[in-house]
């Protein structure tokens, strides 16, 4: 990109604009992601320098009337989406634009102009270890390209780690999603409970079998009790909680 | 005959006001010094300078009305130093200077004969300028009521909010272009110890924490520069609870190129509350880790803590980023005094 400077240098001479005030050689794209429960949010500033303005302004004021219509400014605003990329756990999300504004075309032939655009994408259930991808492809050429997340309003999400390439044009970012049924140390809790019950079941059925087989031997031969088979199941059962053992082993 | 016309009486009168806001006024608090150097400012201002210097304490448009960019191209709201005589001028920088500190208002005064260099090597060009820096108020100067005074122009954004005896600093821009100048045959750079300090910082780090601290991407711009009021990102980079003592007091000393630009008593207060949360602060570095001798580094670099957020950006705008920077100085818990005013 630096071999564009001198270039830029000579279109700011050319225009008599001060080469010190303005942004040059680039397309900045600063991205701010949020993320909730069930829906990600971002927040796009689009700043193209002085140089760079001519590359952009043909691509948002298509009738090259000088003016950004209403009609422009969406399809502008939905060729950006475009050229994203938002994935959630491997899957693919879909951007929806929610608002674009922009200052005028003047603006942004000095190098002053910018598109701001909201967009969002709901975010399928899920819990525990999040991964969301997000990638930014609009004229990367002479983009330059910013991407943070804001710090989560709601408690259960937790930022784990943000990871970008060099010129941030990937960002990936893993966080944690507790609370409720998606909460994954209730998760774990439950197959824990679940597999304990499992097995508590087992050891009565094998109790219940080895207390009859006993009771049937005893009936054929008496005074000769079937101790032994018992004697595991107890084992056992002295490591589970007492509350256990009073609701299984009745 | 009268010996002297009612504009000169007034003047005479504006500088011996100022001359009382000047002196150290003994048993005097911060916000009373400030509060008498404000009237003494406004009465030097006639009805029509007066309107367009005051605003409604509410008037969020004003408050966020504040840029990097040049005057010409993001207007202002309030007065310039342009539109003012000799005696008003003078009267509106003792009012910015009793807001400040000693280093901060002189920190202010580099910035803005900085961008008098940058107008004299652009051809004398009108955008720039050291008088192009304007003052505006919203409400009244008082010593209960909060009020905040707000001085800019092209690389500086300050916005003082007064609640009693608390002053807030925040959200404050500064700048320079060229950040490296000579005047008088003295070298100048504005921003001189936010490199500096934080440079050094960088080499007292070992290896472990140097890779916690370097980001592997580029930074080219501020983050939360202006517009982005209310925004808390996600920090990075290495916290200073894994940071010694030693590096500990140099990443303070570092904070304090900001926090100590307010006056002392104010400064003292919020070195106190960011030296609360420095366990949870982060230092976060990208870009050159070396610098040349007596310049500016290149590298942007942010700190991040629970009531803190300064970023440090050199622009590629113009050529050399070590000659253009950009820092922003900001706590998303209190930017204009919301949590103090909310109480």
């Amino acid at each position: 990109m630096s071999n564009r400077l001198p270039a830029a240098a000579a279109i700011l001479l050319s225009l008599g604009a001060p080469a010190s005030a303005h942004r040059l050689d680039e397309y900045l794209q600063a991205t701010i992601v949020s993320v909730e429960k069930d829906r990600v949010q971002a927040f796009m500033r689009l700043i193209p320098g002085v140089a760079v303005s001519s590359i952009v302004i043909p691509s948002i004021d298509t009738n090259g009337d000088g003016i950004v219509s209403d009609s422009e400014r969406q399809s502008y605003a939905e060729r950006v989406l475009g050229d994203l990329s938002l994935s959630i756990d491997g899957h693919p999300l879909k951007p929806r634009l929610v608002s674009v504004d922009c200052t005028g075309i003047g603006e942004m032939k000095e190098g002053l102009g910018e598109i701001r655009i909201e967009f969002s994408a709901d975010l399928p259930r899920g819990h525990g270890s999040r991964r969301l991808i997000f990638e930014n492809r609009h004229q990367s050429r002479i983009a330059a390209y910013l991407v943070n997340c804001l710090m989560p309003r709601d408690k259960t999400i937790q930022i784990a780690a943000q990871n970008r390439n060099e010129n941030q044009s990937y960002y990936q970012l893993d966080y944690r999603q507790a609370g409720g049924r998606s909460d994954p140390l209730s998760s774990l809790g439950t197959i824990a409970l679940l597999l304990s019950a499992g097995l508590v079941l087992l050891l009565r059925l094998r109790a219940r079998r080895g207390r009859s087989r006993a009771a049937s031997r005893q009936s054929n031969h008496a005074g000769m009790p079937d101790a032994p088979r018992e004697r595991p199941v107890r084992r056992i059962l002295g490591y589970l909680p007492p509350a256990w053992i009073r609701s299984t082993d009745r | 005959m009268r010996f002297l016309s009612t504009r000169t009486g007034r003047g005479i009168c504006a500088l011996a006001s100022i001359c009382v806001s000047l002196s150290p006024a003994i048993g005097q608090t911060a916000t009373a010094r400030i509060v008498t150097a404000a009237n003494a400012f406004l009465s030097t201002l006639d009805e029509k300078q007066r309107q367009t210097v005051e605003f409604a304490f509410g008037d969020e448009k004003q408050r966020q009305r504040w840029s990097n960019l040049p005057t010409g191209f993001v207007p202002r709201g309030g007065i310039s130093l342009k539109e003012m005589n000799a005696t008003q001028r003078a009267a509106a920088l003792a009012l910015v200077s009793s807001a400040l500190s000693q280093r901060g208002f002189e920190k202010v005064r580099q910035i803005m004969e900085s961008d008098e260099v940058n107008k004299t090597s652009e051809g004398n060009n009108p955008i720039f300028g050291k008088d192009l820096y304007y003052i505006s108020m919203l409400g009244k100067p008082s010593e209960k009521d909060p009020w905040m005074l707000q001085f800019g122009g092209h690389h500086l954004a300050l916005n003082v909010t007064i609640v009693g005896e608390q002053g807030v600093l925040t959200p404050t821009l500064t700048g320079a272009q060229p950040a490296l100048y000579t005047i008088g045959g003295k070298t100048v750079r504005p921003l001189g110890q936010e490199s500096d300090k934080a440079i050094a910082l960088l080499n007292a780090l070992d290896e472990k924490q140097r890779k916690q601290a370097i980001l592997s991407y580029r930074l080219a711009d501020l983050v939360l520069g202006p517009g982005q009021d209310g925004k808390t990102i996600q920090p990075e980079g290495l916290k200073a609870s894994g940071m010694n003592e030693r590096q500990r007091a140099m990443l303070v000393d570092l904070i304090s190129e900001w926090a100590g630009i307010i006056h002392e008593s104010a400064a003292a207060a919020r070195m106190a509350e960011i030296q609360a949360g420095l366990d949870e602060t982060w230092f976060a570095w990208s870009g050159p880790t070396s610098v040349a001798p007596g310049k500016n580094i290149t590298a942007y670099y942010r700190i991040q803590g629970p009531k803190l957020v300064i970023e440090y950006a050199p622009q590629r705008l113009g050529g050399d980023p070590s000659m253009h920077i950009h820092t922003m100085y900001r706590d998303p818990t209190n930017d204009y005094g919301r949590r103090l005013i909310a109480k």
